[in-house]
């Protein structure tokens, strides 16, 4: 059940209807039993996956939470962890290692390979439910004495597939001192669901169009224009993919009553990779910063450990979007990148001071250095990585694939994007009068209905992951 | 009645101020929207700025000439149907019978958009001493492509869908994703003119100076004109063994359509594609009841060459309306004679002449069945 169909939308209602209709000691009961029937939606047989990663991480909250043995609570930890990253690792590494098993062996690559099909949402899931153990296991977090609170938290229907990654005390924070959500909250989670879908139709799923069919055959479409063009149209359909899943996630959530945190602000207009990644994927570089970067020692033991450091949690951070060399190498990339502009000195520049000539040249050089890794990111295979990039810079003029109202609706969104950043126009609509918050969601709509893409529902990329 | 709580409500601060803020919001997002589709789909200003060349706005042109097309008396003969529906009116009116003919006839349209072209152009349902309506070999076998199922009706016919149409139209399809597309389509037009709202934005000032010269144009070039010069002359078909005979001028992309088309296989005859054709036969005779318009029922040349006889469906559609006062059905063997090589341009339609030998004998034959023009 994808977020952008309208068997999705009549589900919305239903849940909607059924948890404000209900008496408030249902509710949990009623969000609960609708992520159940949402996740199982896809497989059901899935669920006894996602109930016993459940079952094991409650306990051993509880279990760690209780005892004042340190063995105990440390094999506590380590019997979650275990299972969270030993079902991940199965289901979504085991072919990868397969692989690279059987070209060591020098055999046919699927000699080893097992037919396994990645459960929905394993990635975000399980990184939700190691952080909630971590947190108790460092005393950071009480543990949730109620078992359906605690399923709840982790098959929450919003952000369930592909995140934001919810920490434990946000969610339980709003679960347990839960409030009918102001009206000012309701209509920023409906802007935010039409913002979101609108990000989906018309932006990421024209964008996609013409990015797999690029990708589909790099070879085909040889010259620079072409491979850059190429590799931006999938930039753009991953930016609008994601943080249009994620706008539809958090406005869903404030509908019911809950806050997560935003995930995305404007990361083509960071003046830097380090800014990049304090705009992208917000949740995801949180998370890895707080249970990956800091506890490898993070900036605290020199700049030598720091490089290193960096590049592990990015090496990671890739190889955690897909079981293949070239996330890891996009990982790597990254890495590389965060540790030179570390080295240089680089400093982040917030508020207005960064608006100065040298800005947008910034802005310029970033987004190209996110392109460059997106194209590891997106080509079926390493030697096509490898060709795209020798295109985007000893290839021949070539032409754009994108074509010219997709580039007049790119520079739409780039003045919004700028709009936003300085003006801050979402809130205005938001908490502003009826006819311009009306007009606002009406063209949206519209946008949707007349630009949007209508062929078969085309699933979010982050789904995958 | 609220849903909150007292607790719900005391929770709730002075910012708090329910559906007083939301619902006014709600609304104008609606009107807006609304107001937004309504204007410019649901009226004509979209629709008379289509693609000419498009399914919706070639449909439209075709009807648009035939409102505007100035009736001089109550004589007026109309035809309907599609690509194979071979009346030139101008033919037909230089055989001064009395009657002025004229065809909204299109490419690809089917019965069931014939219902709502009557209805667009013949709003009284007064206008018409006869409307023709062409019916095959009035066999109707049944075809593995179900005509019933098709969405592309939407399309040629959606600029004249209206509100009231939202339930009646998506019901006459079977299948429930397109009960629900065309249900869709009508309601949020937008939907449908997607791919055509996308090439005007892009190419607005083209789109104008098209559609301008195809209004200046279309009337009396379609008048004019004469229907293609090349024929299949030389061809002949052994029917039995299922082999055509060429002449040398047919290209490859020709001999495989006439072989496909010649040679189509049917499935076997479950009377689905005669309980369609009823089913719009009797949507249009009901809606000439009590009313001077005929329906005058032709059937339409089978091939170049006369295919081997085959037993009458007795049970077709199209005869079973020879029963009804208002129908009037045509020999099924009253185009037999040109059933030629030299008169067809592929297996299913006419050429030049044939449209004109076709034109004279069903003008003539109108002319007969429907006796003297009124004063």
């Amino acid at each position: 059940m994808l977020f952008n169909t309208p068997k999705f939308f009549a589900f919305l209602a239903t849940v909607l209807i059924l948890f404000y209709a209900a008496p408030r000691s249902w509710r949990k009961a009623i969000l609960l039993a609708a992520s159940y029937f949402f996740y199982m939606s896809w497989i059901p047989k899935f669920i006894l996956l996602l109930l016993t990663l459940t079952g094991i991480d409650y306990t051993a909250a509880r279990w760690i939470a209780q005892t004042r043995s340190p063995r105990s609570r440390k094999t506590a930890l380590i019997i979650s962890l275990s299972a969270n990253l030993g079902l991940l690792g199965f289901f979504k590494y085991y072919n990868f290692f397969a692989a690279n098993l059987a070209h060591l062996f020098d055999k046919p690559s699927s000699s080893f390979a097992l037919n396994i099909i990645l459960p929905l949402g394993i990635s975000f899931h399980t990184f939700q439910s190691m952080s909630y153990v971590i947190d108790v296991y460092r005393g950071e977090q009480e543990p949730v004495i109620n078992l359906i609170d605690y399923a709840l938290f982790i098959s929450f229907f919003p952000q369930l597939v592909a995140g934001p990654i919810v920490r434990a005390r946000e969610f339980f924070g709003d679960l347990y001192n839960w409030r009918p959500p102001l009206s000012d909250e309701v209509l920023r989670g409906l802007l935010l669901l039409v913002l979101g879908l609108t990000k989906k139709m018309v932006l990421a799923d024209q964008f996609a169009q013409v990015a797999n069919s690029y990708f589909k055959d790099v070879t085909t479409h040889p010259g620079m224009l072409t491979a850059w063009s190429g590799t931006i149209a999938f930039g753009i359909q991953i930016y609008f993919d994601f943080s249009g899943y994620t706008d539809m996630a958090i406005g869903m959530a404030q509908l019911l009553g809950f806050h997560f945190p935003i995930n995305f602000r404007r990361p083509y207009l960071a003046s830097s990779i380090t800014d990049f990644w304090r705009r992208w994927h917000i949740s995801l570089s949180r998370w890895l910063r707080d249970y990956l970067y800091i506890p490898l020692g993070g900036n605290r033991h020199g700049r030598l450990l720091t490089y290193r450091n960096l590049m592990l949690t990015m090496l990671l951070g890739g190889l955690w979007h897909g079981a293949s060399w070239n996330f890891v190498v996009w990982g790597g990339y990254h890495g590389a990148l965060l540790s030179v502009e570390r080295m240089l000195g680089f400093k982040r520049q917030t508020g207005e001071d960064r608006w100065t000539a040298l800005y947008p040249l910034q802005v310029i050089l970033t987004f190209a250095l996110a392109m460059i890794g997106w194209v590891f990111f997106r080509a079926a295979t390493f030697h096509d990585s490898l060709y795209v990039l020798q295109q985007m810079f000893t290839g021949a003029a070539g032409t754009s694939v994108i074509p010219p109202w997709e580039i007049y609706l790119a520079l739409i969104t780039l003045l919004l994007a700028v709009l936003e950043e300085k003006k801050d126009w979402f809130e205005r609509v938001a908490l502003g009068p009826a006819w311009a918050y009306g007009a606002v969601c009406a063209l949206l709509l519209l946008c949707v209905e007349l630009i949007g893409f209508t062929g078969a529902a085309v699933p979010f990329v982050y789904f995958q992951f | 009645m609220s849903l909150l709580s007292e607790e719900e409500k005391a929770l709730r601060g002075p910012a708090a101020t329910s559906a007083r803020r939301v619902f006014p919001r709600i609304v104008a997002t609606v009107f807006f929207f609304a107001a937004f589709e309504g204007l410019f789909f649901h009226t004509s200003l979209y629709p008379s700025i289509l693609e000419p060349d498009s399914t919706t706005g070639g449909m439209e042109l075709e009807l648009r000439d035939e409102i505007q097309r100035v009736k001089r008396d109550r004589n007026q003969v109309v035809a309907v149907g599609d690509s194979r529906m071979a009346l030139l009116p101008r033919i037909a009116n230089e055989m001064n019978t009395g009657y002025t003919f004229a065809t909204v006839s299109l490419g690809g349209v089917p019965p069931r958009c014939w219902y709502y072209e009557l209805r667009a152009i013949d709003p009284s349902a007064h206008e018409y001493s006869a409307i023709l309506i062409p019916s095959g070999d009035y066999d109707e076998p049944d075809e593995y492509d179900k005509l019933g199922e098709r969405e592309l009706d939407l399309h040629y016919i959606l600029a004249r869908l209206e509100l009231k149409d939202l339930f009646d139209f998506p019901w006459t399809y079977q299948s429930n994703r397109l009960k629900w597309v065309t249900f869709r389509g009508i309601l949020l037009k937008g939907f449908v003119y997607k791919r055509d709202f996308e090439d005007f934005l892009l190419h607005s000032l083209d789109r104008f100076a098209k559609v301008r010269l195809y209004n200046e144009t279309w009337a009396g070039s379609e008048y004019g004109y004469h229907g293609p010069a090349d024929s299949l002359k030389g061809l002949r078909i052994d029917w039995q063994n299922k082999k055509v005979y060429y002449p040398d001028n047919i290209t490859k992309a020709q001999r495989a359509f006439i072989e496909g088309t010649l040679f189509r296989q049917h499935p076997p005859d479950t009377g689905v594609q005669t309980a369609y054709y009823r089913y719009w036969y009797h949507r249009i005779l009901n809606r000439y009841k009590g009313s001077r318009t005929k329906l005058i029922f032709l059937p339409e040349p089978r091939a170049p060459v006369p295919p081997p006889p085959h037993p009458p469906k007795l049970t077709s559609a199209v005869r079973q309306m020879a029963s009804e006062p208002n129908a009037i059905v045509l020999d099924a063997h009253l185009f037999d004679s040109l059933e030629r090589p030299d008169l067809f341009i592929d297996a299913l339609h006419l050429n030049g002449p044939g449209t004109e030998e076709f034109s004279r004998i069903l003008a003539t034959e109108v002319r007969r069945v429907l006796g003297p023009p009124k004063p």
